[in-house]
């Protein structure tokens, strides 16, 4: 009985497993056009997914334009100073963003417990009620609860806005590792330009690509083979759009 | 909408397999936005095709696009499928359908590879469609199945349980309009419940103290309390639903051989395919790439030697009629039952409670002896006696003296001595008399011994052995009143129906006496009757039957179950059978309607040659479109017309079988 329960809770106590499975939630519900991993882990796996889409579609774009693979180098030197300001500047104010919303939030509930006591007695009751609790069980959950105003404001911010306490990291270990990110990135692919000119950057985004989803799918436990086919299809997708609409534009527009 | 503290439901997102569209993660509105999304994928599919189509004349990279897209969107889950199934080192149809599609990619083909994928898309969904279509009656069960109950406590007050954790013998408090959670007994309270989504019988039954109600009822008027008898997992509800389930799972000896014999195909139609790309340019003298290339004609024949139509000839057709049999109240086990029906050359009947409907009816009182000979006033005492019980055979005098106006008679110092009979006083001409009602061996300890005699000897005379009797005593003077079965409406139609069109030999199985038995026969038109059967008596001969020609069994009670589980089809009536009997059946009438059984019987002979025909169909497509197809006459394009024509066309016919 006790081996059952020592699996259950992975060698921590029943909150700390509590907030693990929180954390877990919090990571299957994040936005799939953001960030799939919460973290410094996730950010360095999103920046150089978007780096290396946003150097592939370049290269397109400038092949079918028939700009020299050298002229393409010196743009993406260019450019490679301002994305790494931009990507480490954008993931650090969204991470203070983040924060400084979290913590008006914690403000907010602190003097709603002040000042709407009674409210937030019935809106603990309806929350535990929705859990199955009913009668004297109920009245004597609420009083406990309402007893401690440090205890009421945790359970006010887990319960009712689903948020967890102490699973955020700092908006600069996010900045920091979106900028390793980035320099990877940049590193993999004007090498590759360098050392196989013609299809070395396809090789090398479509490693770059796979080694970001096979991290990803690991920390997520999802499916590898599926991630990897539909990430590879829409980055397919997206770089034959570029691809036939500029030859389209070119031959209509441009008259290249 | 619901709302955010009302618990959520998670079993239609369990029993639809972790369908997208019942994700307890999504809103209600976007739930709407993920059903049919195979078919809604299919269609876009379809509209890039003709678009790329259209511009391959003009406009060659848009035309490039479009078709980048139909791969996207078509392509990629069959890629993804085709690498699992190369994991696990399985080669099926999928893997030759995808295959040749971006093979076709190769060779320059493109647009041929993408209308294969889109046509193979299409009738994915088809076939989709109908398992959905053949789940729904599962879906309306699970909705029905509640997940809480009240339980009474024994100080009156009532808290929620989940239902697989009340045990048998606890009490629940079942409100107005609420669901009956777990099979049990009425302990408390009188109120209608309405079967309609468990059986189709829409009209309320009145349920009192003593009455069974089965999960899945739904209590319709005031509060009533129930004993719990059968835990979640044995309720009559959990076994409809494991029924279902194991109908979806089941599959016929045919359709088993398909699966195996699709695999090992598949893999020869790939080797062949390269042992045609290699040699033929040696033996036709064409070259290796082109149209008219050896790579082009061993894709062609690739396409056309593919077992779509093939595969899906068996499933959509048993699941069509599966689902069918559903909507009209009938239970399988999967499409191996329509099989095994569509053999039997025997239909054998239980007696009582299924050729009748177990309700009791008075067929006549006699007279054995005493002073008192008017048999219309010891029904009068009869009838006065038994108003005071609830008891098939009360209903049955009860009723009867209702019927024929009899009037009722003042009983005093009544008292009832369950299990053998009731008795009291009656006054008759300024006379106390004493009466009484119940087993004969009861009604002869309350004789003096001269009489105990008599009554034994008038008894053997009446040959009353296996008859329902109620003996019943008025001072000295003794009543026998006999009572029969009542049969069901419309068998002897389909007695008669089953022989004419079906050409099924009706038999009789029954543990009564012969002569009961008969009687019965005859008026239904049964020739061949089993009488005096015990049980094991009737598992032999049901064994027999089964062997010697394959024997349909119709019976409804547990006494029935092992006859049932060893016909070659035990056919069970649901809303009266028990529990036993419904897990050892092969087929469930829920509604109880026998006359059900001819249509099923004639469906399951429709399914087999709906079934033959769509073997037919497939097989002829390949044969004919193969040996062109590596002859260079017909272009991959019509391959893969003819491919997927056939496999659409075989999936039509199937859908037929969805008909009432």
């Amino acid at each position: 009985m006790s081996d059952n329960f020592a699996d259950h809770f992975k060698g921590k106590d029943a909150l700390g497993h509590v907030i693990d499975a929180r954390v877990k939630g919090r990571l299957a519900a994040s936005e799939s056009h953001g960030l799939e991993i919460p973290g410094h882990v996730g950010e360095l796996l999103y920046s150089i997914k978007e780096t290396t889409a946003i150097l592939l579609l370049l290269w397109i774009s400038m092949q079918t334009m028939k700009i020299p693979t050298s002229q393409i180098l010196h743009i993406y030197i260019f450019l490679f100073f301002g994305w790494i300001v931009w990507s480490a500047g954008r993931s650090a104010f969204l991470g203070w963003l983040r924060l400084q919303r979290l913590n008006r939030l914690i403000t907010e509930e602190k003097w709603e417990i002040e000042h709407h006591r009674d409210q937030e007695k019935q809106e603990l009751e309806a929350l535990y009620k929705a859990k199955g609790f009913s009668g004297k069980l109920l009245q004597d959950v609420v009083e406990v609860l309402m007893a401690d105003d440090n205890r009421l404001l945790q359970v006010m911010l887990e319960e009712e806005m689903g948020l967890t306490l102490s699973a955020f990291e700092h908006p600069l270990k996010h900045a920091l590792f979106s900028l390793v990110g980035v320099v990877v990135t940049f590193l993999a692919i004007c090498g590759s330009i360098i050392l196989l000119p013609t299809y070395g950057i396809y090789i090398a985004g479509a490693l770059m690509v796979t080694v970001t989803i096979i991290m990803s799918s690991r920390k997520e436990k999802t499916e590898l083979m599926s991630s990897l086919v539909w990430l590879i299809g829409i980055f397919g997708i997206s770089i034959a759009s570029v691809y036939f609409i500029s030859q389209i534009l070119n031959i209509f527009i441009f008259k290249l | 909408m619901k709302n955010n503290f009302e618990p959520y439901t998670f079993d239609e997102f369990f029993a639809s397999g972790l369908q997208e569209s019942t994700s307890p993660f999504l809103t209600e509105e976007s739930k709407t936005w993920s059903k049919n999304l195979g078919l809604k994928s299919a269609m876009a599919s379809v509209i890039f095709l003709a678009i790329a189509f259209i511009f391959s004349f003009s406009i060659q990279p848009l035309s490039f696009l479009f078709l980048t897209f139909v791969y996207f969107l078509a392509g990629i889950p069959a890629l993804i499928k085709t690498f699992k199934d190369f994991r696990s080192f399985e080669i099926n149809i999928d893997v030759l359908m995808t295959l040749a599609a971006f093979m076709a990619v190769l060779i320059g083909n493109a647009l041929e590879g993408a209308l294969l994928l889109v046509l193979f898309e299409l009738s994915g969904a088809m076939e989709e469609s109908v398992t959905f279509k053949a789940r729904g009656a599962l879906h309306k069960l699970n909705e029905l199945a509640p997940t809480m109950a009240w339980v009474v406590d024994n100080d009156g007050s009532a808290y929620q349980r989940s239902v697989k954790e009340i045990p048998v013998g606890a009490k629940l408090l079942i409100k107005a309009n609420e669901i009956v959670p777990l099979d049990g007994f009425v302990v408390e309270g009188i109120s209608s419940v309405n079967l309609v989504h468990l059986t189709g019988e829409s009209a309320p039954v009145t349920k009192k103290p003593q009455d069974e109600v089965p999960a899945g009822a739904k209590n319709l008027e005031s509060a009533i309390t129930i004993q719990v008898t059968r835990i979640s997992a044995d309720s009559t509800l959990n076994k409809i639903i494991q029924l279902i389930t194991h109908a979806q799972e089941a599959k016929p000896k045919l359709q088993r051989w398909l699966d195996k014999f699709g695999k090992a195909y598949a893999s020869t139609v790939i080797v062949l395919t390269i042992i045609f790309t290699v040699v033929l340019p040696w033996i036709l003298s064409i070259g290796f790439w082109g149209d008219e290339g050896s790579l082009y004609r061993a894709l062609a024949f690739m396409i056309a030697a593919s077992p779509c139509a093939l595969i899906i000839a068996t499933p959509t057709a048993y699941l069509s009629s599966i689902s069918s049999c559903a909507k009209n109240g009938i239970l399988l086990k999967g499409g191996v039952t329509l099989d095994a029906l569509a053999s039997c050359k025997t239909i054998a009947f239980d007696k009582t409670g299924t050729l009748t409907t177990g309700e009791l009816s008075i067929s006549d009182t006699s007279h054995l002896f005493g002073d008192i000979q008017d048999t219309n006033f010891a029904l009068s005492v009869a009838a006065s006696l038994e108003r005071h019980v609830i008891h098939p055979i009360s209903a049955a005098i009860t009723g009867y003296a209702q019927q024929k106006q009899l009037k009722q008679i003042e009983i005093l110092d009544f008292e009832s001595k369950a299990g053998f009979g009731l008795t009291g006083n009656i006054i008759l001409n300024n006379q106390k008399l004493p009466v009484a009602i119940g087993l004969s061996s009861f009604i002869r300890s309350m004789l003096p011994d001269d009489l105990k005699t008599l009554l034994d000897s008038k008894m053997k005379e009446l040959n009353l052995e296996n008859q329902v009797i109620a003996t019943c005593l008025i001072d000295r003077s003794v009543y026998v009143i006999r009572m029969k079965d009542t049969i069901r409406s419309k068998t002897k139609e389909l007695i008669s129906l089953i022989g004419k069109e079906r050409q099924l030999t009706p038999v009789m199985l029954t543990g009564d006496h012969k002569l009961s038995a008969q009687s019965v026969a005859k008026m239904i038109g049964i020739n061949q009757v089993f009488a005096d059967l015990r049980p094991e008596d009737k598992l032999n001969l049901v064994a027999s039957l089964s062997e010697k020609e394959g024997l349909a069994m119709v019976g409804d009670g547990i006494n029935d179950a092992p006859a049932l589980a060893r016909a070659t089809i035990g056919i069970s009536l649901g809303k009266i059978g028990s529990a036993t009997a419904v897990d050892a059946s092969d087929v469930v009438l829920l509604n109880d309607d026998l006359f059900l059984i001819n249509w099923l019987i004639g469906k399951s002979h429709k399914t087999l040659k709906i079934v033959k025909q769509n073997l037919f169909l497939a097989l002829s497509v390949i044969v004919l479109a193969t040996t062109p197809a590596l002859l260079g006459y017909i272009p991959l394009w019509l391959a893969v017309i003819l491919h997927e024509g056939g496999t659409v066309i075989v999936g039509i016919n199937s859908l037929r079988l969805l008909k009432k």
